[in-house]
């Protein structure tokens, strides 16, 4: 019999319903006794395995200052297993999982550790495609890369190998910053290999929204200014600032929610058509976007951008402290907890089309939602018969928690008289296919693994968001600057997002 | 002379001529909707042809479609051009109908702009070769497949062909794959001398045998076994053995038969792997996640109808 032709230097996984496994990895994480990986991390890699999307050779190293055998590594993957990936006691998965990690104890400004990490690497046999995940404060991301280039971690040993690191959030405090540890991180490793992650990108409703405009005919003739009257993108939080009192302080709203997850997601709704789906192709139309976006201060002032801060007040049921009162604030804070924003682009395609973005702590329910409304029909010819004002046509991308898109449009009311309404249209990830949605960090841990960096930050893209973000920040700074302003917890913000918006003839969709 | 609505096929549906049965879903979702029951996004119309004795499981099974929303229609053989309807909201069985008749009472049932599957479950060859020209994807589930096997083959270039017992062997063929992933273990099955496959339904084992000689590049020499067992489910294998140069390349169902594991014999190639959902429900779910030809699946099948236990 002939052989067929196959795909690939593996002649079995022609036509196999498999997606792509990653080529054997190591998988070393910095931070492995810290709250991301036990919540996150090592849950996602069970359900990867699980799914047998794992490589055959895979190892995974932590790597933390507490002091751990292999065993208790081990342990606390099945500890984390039953507190937070639904796995009340050890599978043969998980048993199988356990036996790949390994650990190893150490400062990460020691020298001596990263030696320990290459014997521990070479004592597990770990392949030599290494995956280094920065689970750790960004303080230390550039002291890591320092010791990884030193201990010659950075480059592979063979032909086979390759060499990636994840990067998480907050990339940098302001432009300068984050131009700093680019460059630090470039000195060592080329763009191909930096992941800088953002788990908005990993969500479901995200990724589809790239589908929805781009794999349908119907959506993208009317994706443009002569028919979009303007967009809203909010994402509220009912928490404080928890057990983030030290971190939040230094950050704030506009950093920890705006210069990332808002800028990535504004930037999916509003970029052009990529040519293929492939890495660089989306992230260079997702960096039109945020280069043609208008600067947010001019002479100094950020007009367009409200900032304010939760006072006490009520959320979920019970009475809440003002954000002055919480554990490890400031009492004379100016850090803001809301943010409110009004953006142009300067592109044909959105010429006068406003995307307010909003993002609080503090507000009355937890939702992350994209709003596109459109124009109005000019002309309401059923306003003799139905008097009521048409409410304009309006889709909405429901991000979390219920993820799913909604269309609003009018129709007649059943009975003789012409009378309307609107009506909602809904889908559902959750009902519509039964199927639970892959958390955001299996699905960005595998394409780091198979080094797709679609879903990924790349240098150009964070540079430009600070870009836009940094001078606010200074505006904020200056003398003459307005101090934050303040709303009530549980409510929708402060009176001055109202007036941000109002002063456009809109208002803020009431979630 | 009329026929008889199958006793324990869609026990809490509504016997309706089949002229009122449009009528009869609309009522239905309209009640379930006034129920607020939740709504899976529609994908396709299944339709289950077969014996009364095997439709039964098939439509819990598709009750137990966990993630996507069907409308089944479930077609019993029989002599009468005029069949006897029951319907629920999302299912019709259709009993009695001459196979003379059947592709017309799918074409009246499928729902319009989305794909329809039929699932095979038995009945006359003559029916299968005309639902070809209906049915996006045909999906072979008998117990004694040859004659229908050959059926396909002639009819691959028509519609999109698959046997359920395919869906069965995919993680197997995954995890031989990831073995292959592995440089060393590609070089040693170029030395290939023998393959042992052991399973209780033997078509499941030509299949997988069918697939190995029709993918990877077969030795001159290179012997070909498979051995009956007694396990469950029938539909698994039990093991599958590579004889080449070093230690043998192998699949083996664990105790438990939770998971198998994959070796190629150095500890670093070794892997568990969850035989996963074997219902008939996950196996028909997972089919009709797809919608194209499956080459893969037609090289296995020409090369499986060649090979004899």
């Amino acid at each position: 019999m002939t052989v067929p032709q196959s795909s690939g230097t593996n002649p079995l996984l022609d036509g196999l319903r498999i997606e792509p496994t990653p080529a054997p990895t190591a998988l070393v994480i910095f931070g492995a006794s810290g709250d991301l990986t036990r919540r996150k991390l090592l849950p996602a890699l069970y359900h990867l395995s699980r799914a047998q999307r794992l490589p055959a050779r895979f190892t995974v190293v932590g790597v933390a200052r507490s002091e751990m055998t292999d065993d208790q590594f081990r342990d606390q993957l099945h500890d984390s297993l039953r507190e937070f990936g639904g796995v009340a006691r050890p599978d043969d998965v998980s048993q199988a999982l356990a036996r790949r990690l390994y650990y190893v104890q150490g400062e990460m400004d020691d020298a001596g550790l990263y030696q320990k990490l290459v014997a521990k690497l070479k004592e597990c046999g770990a392949p030599d495609g290494v995956l280094f995940y920065l689970a750790v404060p960004p303080t230390v991301y550039g002291t890591i890369a320092d010791q990884l280039a030193a201990a010659h971690l950075t480059g592979p040993q063979s032909a086979d190998g390759w060499r990636r690191i994840i990067v998480e959030k907050p990339f940098g405090t302001d432009l300068d910053s984050a131009k700093a540890l680019n460059q630090r991180l470039h000195k060592y490793l080329d763009e191909t290999q930096i992941f800088r992650i953002d788990h908005y990108l990993g969500k479901e409703t995200v990724q589809n929204l790239l589908v929805f405009r781009f794999a349908n005919g119907m959506f993208e003739p009317v994706w443009n200014r002569r028919y979009i009257d303007h967009v809203q993108i909010t994402a509220a939080e009912t928490v404080g600032v928890e057990q983030r009192a030290a971190y939040y302080e230094g950050a704030g709203a506009l950093r920890d929610m705006v210069q990332n997850h808002l800028m990535q997601v504004l930037a999916l709704v509003a970029m052009e058509p990529p040519i293929t789906f492939s890495a660089e192709n989306v992230r260079d139309r997702k960096l039109d976007v945020i280069l043609s976006m208008q600067p947010f201060v001019t002479n100094g002032d950020a007009d367009h951008v409200v900032r304010a801060q939760y006072s006490a007040g009520w959320v979920n049921g019970g009475p809440v402290p003002g954000y002055r009162e919480e554990a490890g604030v400031s009492h004379d804070s100016t850090t803001e907890t809301y943010v409110a924003l009004r953006a142009y682009l300067d592109s044909w395609r959105w010429a006068g089309v406003p995307f307010y973005v909003r993002t609080g702590k503090r507000l009355p329910k937890r939702t992350t939602e994209i709003a596109i409304q459109f124009r109005k029909p000019p002309l309401h010819i059923f306003s003799h018969v139905s008097p009521t004002p048409i409410s304009p046509n309006l889709l909405i991308v429901n991000v979390q928690p219920d993820e799913g898109i909604s269309v609003r449009f009018e129709a007649k009311l059943p009975g003789t008289r012409m009378q309307l309404a609107p009506v909602m249209m809904n889908f559902r990830y959750g009902s519509a296919f039964g199927r639970p949605v892959p958390e955001a960090y299996e699905t960005l841990l595998l394409d780091a693994m198979l080094g797709d960096a679609t879903l990924y930050a790349r240098h150009d893209f964070v540079e430009a968001s600070w870009a836009l973000i940094t001078p606010i920040h200074q505006a904020w700074a200056s003398p003459r600057a307005k101090p934050p302003a303040t709303y009530e917890a549980g409510e929708w913000g402060p009176s001055e997002a109202d007036e941000l918006i109002a002063a456009d003839g809109r208002r803020w969709r009431t979630l | 002379m009329t026929s008889k609505m199958i006793d324990g096929l869609l026990p809490s549906g509504h016997d309706v001529k089949f002229s009122e049965i449009e009528a009869a879903f609309a009522r239905l979702a309209h009640d379930r909707r006034r129920r607020r029951a939740p709504t899976r996004a529609t994908i396709a119309t299944v339709i289950v042809i077969g014996p009364p004795e095997r439709l039964i499981p098939a439509a819990e099974a598709i009750e137990h479609l966990g993630d996507v929303g069907v409308r089944a229609i479930l077609i019993s053989e029989g002599t009468q051009a005029e069949a006897v309807a029951r319907v629920t909201d999302t299912a019709v069985a259709v009993s009695g109908l001459a196979p003379a008749y059947l592709n017309n009472a799918v074409a009246a049932l499928r729902l319009s702009s989305l794909p329809a599957a039929v699932w095979w479950r038995g009945g006359s060859t003559t029916a299968f070769s005309d639902l070809a020209n209906l049915a996006d994807r045909l999906i072979m589930d008998v117990d004694q497949p040859d004659d229908l096997w050959t059926a396909a083959v002639r009819l691959f270039d028509r519609t999109a062909f698959t046997d359920l017992r395919w869906a069965a062997l995919t993680r197997w063929r995954a995890a031989l794959a990831h073995l292959f992933d592995l440089p060393n273990v590609r070089r040693r099955a170029a030395t290939l001398k023998a393959v042992t496959i052991d399973a209780a339904d033997g078509a499941s084992a030509r299949l997988f045998a069918g697939w190995l000689k029709s993918s990877m590049p077969w030795p001159a020499g290179a012997t070909m076994t498979i051995r009956g067992t007694r396990t469950e489910p029938a539909s698994s294998l039990e093991s599958v053995t590579l004889e080449c140069d070093g230690p043998p390349i192998s699949l083996k169902m664990r105790e438990g038969r939770a998971c198998f594991e994959a070796t190629a014999g150095a500890s670093e190639s070794e892997r568990i792997v969850p035989t996963g959902e074997t219902s008939l429900s996950s196996l028909i779910g997972e089919e009709l996640g797809v919608r194209t030809r499956d080459l893969a699946f037609e090289r296995a099948l020409v090369a499986a109808r060649e090979i004899r236990l």
